[in-house]
């Protein structure tokens, strides 16, 4: 992500830019159109080049009406993706989920870099209201409206109040989780400093932990009211603490590692990124480790543990300037456009209760906590945003009750594409009225000079 | 093997190739060509160890296809400079001739050779003739920077030998567009040849304009990245869905950005250090995928072709050495030299075997492997020994390297 705030280019360049988006549409348009079948593949290297360049200039040309970057990336692989102008189909979406590893990976490690424990320290009240009031207002609320509307959802037909109550307490745990990927790429882009950006950092990285705790929870209350039969069983607890124990251990490992390679050496960083970013990434899931926790430990022992935690976020910035690009749009290219139109009314139903019960939550753990003004006002709108968490945590629901599963990660999908695009637009609107957003453009220098032609 | 420890391999690749464009203590070791990293490819691969598997090798095809490009890019945008000298005009054109005669011999040569002593189909024979023809026609440039950087050697014969090896990109670029445009399950059917050629380089030609003018007036180098990556990925990716040539199109893309781009400096110090990663992950693989198990009509065209692109490359030394002055008394091994092959042969031949898999495409990529070390072996030594002929260098090494010079070829010296 192109890393500045400002708008300052002229009407020119945003010609040239808009002119480009449309070569770069033209191109891959035409080509699919001349050449409609695909090579083995060979359709995922222009369709990285297309989302990476579209999704780019659509950003810079978004910037103008103060929509955050983000939104473009979005927007640039909903209008190529196969539900728009088919530029990228379904199979080559699927083909760059390494991206998303990737992507994912380094925005664990930014965002464990971003904590710094004075930092932690400053908002740890302010912290510990928000999660515990977030974690549960908006859990039991949200599964109420739930229950109230269940009988618009045609999975839900027929089902008797246990099982009503189980399933609407595993969508409470669903409105919980938060998007680190889509706070971590406004503030990259806004360069944003402040109370609203400190507590926003902290509380969506650590509120990671909290959900998957809670999906632990709920699955464990659920199950036996929607199966009817079944006990609350207490392995799931150690399971879950294995792998959380297990993932800070591999993470604090990783991050001394990192750190003292980063002394030492010190180079070749984009390499070093790419080969954690896709060969650790992949060990973690086959040892049963978070990958994203894991990332979050070691990105946090880098900064706190050692004095290389700048070098490490200014890499993570420089690698992640293409890849987010990339990730995101990949994800626009990802959003099912017809599911979304129909089960478009009880999804936005749930989305606003969902941000409203979010504002409220945060408006009072702001007054118990004692906040400053600035918090009291704008806290809540980093966690309206989800992602790739919360269709994470349907996949495991799909699983573990396959009943309603189907129906039930559909619902989310549409929830989490509303999110996906109004969430963005809100932080960054609250980071800009809160005066956080840096507006300084990145340094342009004079170019070099050609020699003389002989 | 599976896919992850194979790429983070590979990345270790990356990581050594960035080391050796790293510092300036460290120039000058290894081969120019990259020849061992062929070899450990050719080893770990299908045909001798098998710890890469073909189909592991073939799942790897985009990154094959992506670093090739790149490589045409890197090419493109360094191929009017050396350094920041520019390369003149006349050269450029004597670059091209040079490579053009050796690529005709050796197309001749398979030419008759295939239609004669093969039972292959027509359109084989000349697919096979054009393309060893074009793998031959190149002279790696780093077989040159090598020796020059390694033994501080300045002066015509030196520049000479730069811009030639730097010119004569331009006519496999040219060449490779042609045949893939030719060849059978293009797309553009109503197109001839030579609109599709038209179309594949004029696609490198958008783009490169397009992304010219993104990169503005004023530059920023984080933003040059992901412009500069999206436009050559789009660019690689449109070509190779049209089944026409992906990396004449990056090619023609950096030549662009070279001659309309106020940053084009800029570009050239940016991408040119980006080459030696993305090369030797590219060359490994090239390695794995050469395949030995030919009919033996095939393995002898193969040979031949080695031997007139030998013969070839003498002859123009020699001729040349009758025209100008800077070659005088020299001719013969700076012929030689000529036959460091590298990046731009094997990315050329991995390009024709992705675009036309086969027994043919086969042998070409075996021509072009063999080619890179021949030239590892015959090359260096040969421009040092014209180099040291007509006073450019002195018979001790720079004080940059620690090792002695000897009689032995330059490549293994260092080693010592």
């Amino acid at each position: 992500m192109s890393g500045h705030g400002g708008s300052r280019k002229t009407l020119g360049t945003r010609a040239i830019q808009l002119f480009s988006l449309l070569v770069t549409f033209g191109v891959l348009y035409g080509v699919t159109r001349v050449a409609p079948e695909l090579e083995t593949h060979l359709g995922s290297v222009a369709a990285v080049g297309f989302l990476l360049l579209a999704g780019t200039l659509m950003s810079e040309l978004l910037e103008t009406i103060g929509l955050p970057h983000l939104s473009g990336y979005l927007l640039a692989g909903i209008i190529g993706g196969p539900h728009v102008l088919h530029l990228v189909d379904h199979h080559t979406v699927e083909e760059l989920s390494p991206v998303n590893t990737l992507a994912l990976s380094l925005i664990a490690l930014a965002g464990g870099a971003e904590l710094r424990v004075a930092t932690l320290r400053s908002v740890a009240r302010g912290l510990a209201w928000a999660t515990l009031l977030q974690s549960t207002v908006v859990l039991v609320c949200v599964a109420g409206v739930f229950m109230s509307i269940a009988s618009y959802l045609p999975f839900m037909h027929g089902m008797a109040l246990k099982p009503l109550i189980g399933v609407s307490l595993l969508w409470g745990v669903l409105a919980v989780s938060r998007s680190p990927s889509a706070c971590m790429g406004i503030l990259s882009q806004t360069r944003a400093k402040g109370p609203v950006a400190t507590f926003s950092l902290a509380f969506i990285m650590l509120s990671d932990v909290v959900v998957v705790i809670l999906l632990a929870t709920m699955m464990m209350l659920a199950r036996p009211l929607i199966n009817g039969s079944g006990s609350i069983s207490l392995d799931d607890f150690s399971i879950l603490g294995h792998e959380i124990l297990s993932s800070v251990a591999v993470g604090v490992t990783l991050g001394l590692g990192l750190a003292i390679y980063l002394r030492l050496v010190g180079r070749q960083l984009l390499l070093v990124l790419l080969a954690i970013g896709f060969g650790l990434s992949e060990s973690f899931t086959y040892i049963g480790v978070d990958s994203l926790l894991a990332f979050l430990a070691a990105g946090f022992v880098v900064t706190n543990l050692s004095d290389q935690g700048e070098k490490l976020l200014h890499s993570i910035e420089q690698t992640g300037s293409v890849v987010f690009v990339v990730f995101f749009a990949t994800a626009g290219a990802h959003l099912d456009i017809p599911l979304l139109k129909q089960m478009g009314p009880v999804a936005v139903a749930l989305c606003g209760s969902r941000a409203l019960f979010t504002v409220i939550a945060g408006r009072i753990s702001s007054r118990v906590a004692e906040d400053p003004a600035v918090l009291k006002r704008w806290a809540w709108s980093s966690l309206v945003s989800q992602a790739g968490l919360a269709l994470g945590l349907s996949v495991v629901i799909e699983k573990a009750f396959p009943s309603f599963g189907a129906g039930f990660r559909s619902l989310a999908i549409a929830a989490v594409a509303i999110n996906e695009m109004i969430g963005p637009i809100l932080f960054k609107f609250a980071l800009d009225r809160a005066g956080e957003t840096d507006r300084h453009e990145p340094e342009a220098r004079p170019s070099l000079v050609p020699p003389p032609v002989r | 093997m599976n896919a992850v420890a194979f790429l983070l391999g590979l990345l270790v690749l990356a990581y050594l190739g960035s080391i050796l464009v790293g510092g300036r203590a460290i120039r000058g070791f290894g081969l120019a060509s990259g020849a061992e990293y062929l070899v450990l490819g050719f080893v770990l691969g299908p045909q001798v160890l098998s710890v890469v598997g073909r189909s592991l090798v073939d799942s790897f095809q985009p990154v094959v296809l992506v670093g090739v490009s790149w490589v045409g890019l890197v090419l493109g945008v360094s191929y009017l400079r050396v350094a920041q000298r520019n390369v003149p005009v006349r050269r450029v054109f004597l670059g091209i001739a040079l490579s053009a005669v050796v690529s005709a011999c050796v197309s001749g040569a398979v030419f008759f050779g295939a239609s004669t002593f093969t039972r292959l189909p027509r359109l084989e024979v000349i697919a096979f003739a054009a393309a060893a023809g074009i793998v031959c026609s190149e002279t790696t440039r780093h077989s040159v920077r090598w020796v020059v950087e390694r033994y501080g050697a300045a002066g015509p014969l030196s520049d000479l030998a730069a811009d030639t090896a730097r010119a004569s990109a331009l006519f496999a670029a040219l060449s490779l567009s042609v045949v893939n445009a030719w060849l059978p399950g293009a797309a553009l059917p109503a197109f001839s040849v030579l609109g599709r050629v038209g179309v594949s380089l004029g696609l490198g030609v958008v783009l490169g304009l397009t992304a010219a003018l993104l990169l503005g007036r004023e530059f920023r180098r984080d933003e040059s990245w992901g412009i500069l990556l999206g436009t050559c990925l789009l660019g690689t990716g449109a070509a190779a869905r049209l089944n026409l040539s992906p990396l004449s199109a990056t090619f023609a893309m950096g030549l662009t950005l070279a001659i309309v781009s106020p940053h084009r400096l800029d570009i050239k110090a940016m991408i040119t250090p980006t080459e030696k990663p993305v090369l030797l992950p590219v060359v490994l693989l090239a390695g794995a995928y050469v395949n030995v198990r030919l009919p033996t009509a095939l393995l002898v065209l193969v040979v031949v072709a080695l031997v007139v692109k030998l013969i070839a490359r003498v002859l123009c030394g020699t001729l040349l050495s009758v025209t100008s002055s800077a070659v005088r008394g020299a001719g013969s091994e700076f012929g030689l030299s000529m036959l460091s092959s590298g990046a731009l042969g094997l990315a050329v031949a991995l390009a024709f075997a992705v675009r036309h898999p086969g027994q043919v495409s086969d042998s070409v990529l075996l021509l072009a492997a063999l080619g890179v070390l021949v030239g590892e072996w015959l090359g260096p030594g040969a421009l040092r020994r014209a180099l040291t002929r007509v006073g450019e260098i002195k018979t001790e090494p720079s004080p940059a390297s620690a090792a002695p010079a000897s009689a032995a070829p330059a490549s293994l010296e260092s080693r010592a």
